[in-house]
């Protein structure tokens, strides 16, 4: 009786104790400057929102139909074949990060590169390990549209693209500069070998899905509405991107509780 | 002397800076074990599981203040009954969020690697880093300490922020329904539903 009566005193202590801490977070106040709309909101420019939620549906069904259950299947891999395919990947894409990043003038950043480079495709066996990683060169991306970015070009509007999603005017742009000027694709064209070019862009596709796999799914589980929260989201990590930062601290701060009750 | 005064001063300042980051670490850490705990215990049944992790969110989110902020204008406009039953449909959403979010990281294992505090906002930013087989995910946790508690404002995952993707959604939903929170209400419900059978199944 003792004990039941234990059970019960502890039940009610740990709801009553949640309630406290519960009530205690609705006194976290708002600024009254959040009834303005944030900056990132203000940027997104979707003149075409019909035919692009038309091309995301696509997209989301085709998704759902091949890509995420092949990169599921990817997953299943030995980790180090994963990391292997990732690596590999991830060095063809070198030559053209260090003619961005001398575009961009990270003078710094592209001898790193070339390092980088140099020793996964030497010591790393083509690129399938990455041994620079390891002797602290960095890996650091920069593609073409960030390269116009930098320059001063605007965002244009959003474009959702079949099969390759979510883009703007000027990374659309920055996409077919890589297409066209990939040096590692040239020279497979050039070679009479062009299906290695689609293969190169499926299994990136393959690879870069595997890594969201549960971010994805939490975002269409519990969204309201996908399409949106994917075009936040695709402007929040440009932006990031573009400002070469994963510094969180550049990320707009929700003018929550400056002031409080 | 005025130079020994100096350094004092600006160790000071310092230590104190550094010891509230690592407060809210330690905090933190403590609040995301117990979401990871509810996660790796088989024995619980998934809807105890869910509440737990629920209230865990509850009681560490700024939920109410989160609500207001991505509601804007529909939530000024609406009557005290309409926020209210929004404040309690959004914490639940939230909920359902940030646990969807965290169910795929349940047996990852995680550092928090840094903590850093912002005096010009008063917010503590926390950096934890989850170890994946294929390699790591930063993710920032924006945190408010509001009567010598701590609360999280938002969280940031690969430079997208949580709050500002649900504002944005948000703000595209409530143009539909011509910014009546009423009406939004009705949508949120929904959605909280299929996502609770979701999570729980």
């Amino acid at each position: 009786m003792q004990k039941i009566n234990q059970i019960i005193f502890i039940v009610f202590l740990t709801l009553f104790s949640f309630q406290i801490l519960a009530a205690a977070s609705d006194q976290v106040s708002a600024d009254s400057d959040d009834f303005e709309t944030t900056t990132v909101e203000d940027e997104i420019y979707d003149p075409f929102e019909k035919i692009n939620r038309a091309i995301f549906s696509f997209n989301n069904a085709a998704d759902q139909i091949i890509l995420e259950p092949v990169a599921k299947g990817y997953k299943k891999l030995p980790s180090p074949v994963q990391s292997g395919i990732s690596n590999f990947l991830s060095n063809l894409r070198m030559p053209l990060v260090v003619v961005n990043q001398l575009l961009q003038g990270q003078g710094k950043n592209a001898a790193e590169s070339t390092g980088r480079f140099v020793v996964n495709t030497t010591a790393g066996i083509f690129g399938l390990i990455d041994v620079a990683d390891k002797i602290g060169l960095e890996e650091k991306e920069e593609d073409f549209g960030q390269t116009l970015a930098t320059w001063g070009v605007g965002d244009g509007f959003y474009i959702v693209l079949p099969l390759f999603g979510p883009s703007n005017v000027r990374d659309t742009s920055g996409m077919l500069m890589t297409m066209v000027t990939d040096p590692v694709n040239a020279y497979a064209a050039s070679e009479g070998e062009a299906w290695f070019v689609t293969t190169r862009i499926t299994t990136n596709a393959i690879d870069q899905r595997s890594k969201i796999i549960d971010e994805v799914n939490a975002l269409r589980n519990n969204s309201l509405d996908y399409y949106a929260a994917v075009r936040s989201s695709y402007y929040q990590n440009r932006k990031a991107a573009i400002d070469n930062t994963d510094d969180s601290d550049l990320t707009p701060l929700p003018l929550i509780s400056i002031e409080f009750e | 002397m005025k130079s020994f005064i100096s350094v004092c001063f600006v160790l000071i300042i310092f230590y104190s800076f550094n010891s509230q980051g690592s407060e809210a670490s330690n905090w933190l850490k403590t609040e995301v074990d117990k979401i990871l705990i509810a996660y790796q215990d088989p024995n619980l049944p998934s809807e105890n599981r869910f509440l737990l992790i629920e209230q865990t969110i509850n009681n560490n989110f700024a939920g109410k203040s989160i609500a207001i902020h991505v509601a804007k204008k529909s939530y000024k406009n609406a009557s005290e009954e309409k926020r209210k039953e929004y404040i309690e449909l959004f914490k639940r959403h939230l909920a359902l969020n940030i646990a969807g979010l965290m169910q795929g990281y349940k047996n990852q294992e995680y550092k928090l690697i840094d903590a850093r505090y912002d005096e010009k906002n008063k917010v503590n930013y926390i950096d934890m880093e989850i170890n994946l087989d294929t390699g790591n995910i930063l993710v920032t946790w924006r945190v408010l300490k509001h009567k010598e508690r701590y609360f999280v404002i938002d969280l940031i995952l690969s430079g997208i922020s949580l709050v500002e993707t649900k504002r944005s959604e948000f703000n595209s939903m409530l143009k539909t329904v011509d910014y009546n929170l009423s009406e939004f209400n009705k949508k949120l419900s929904d959605q909280n539903e299929i996502s609770y059978s979701k999570i729980i199944n």
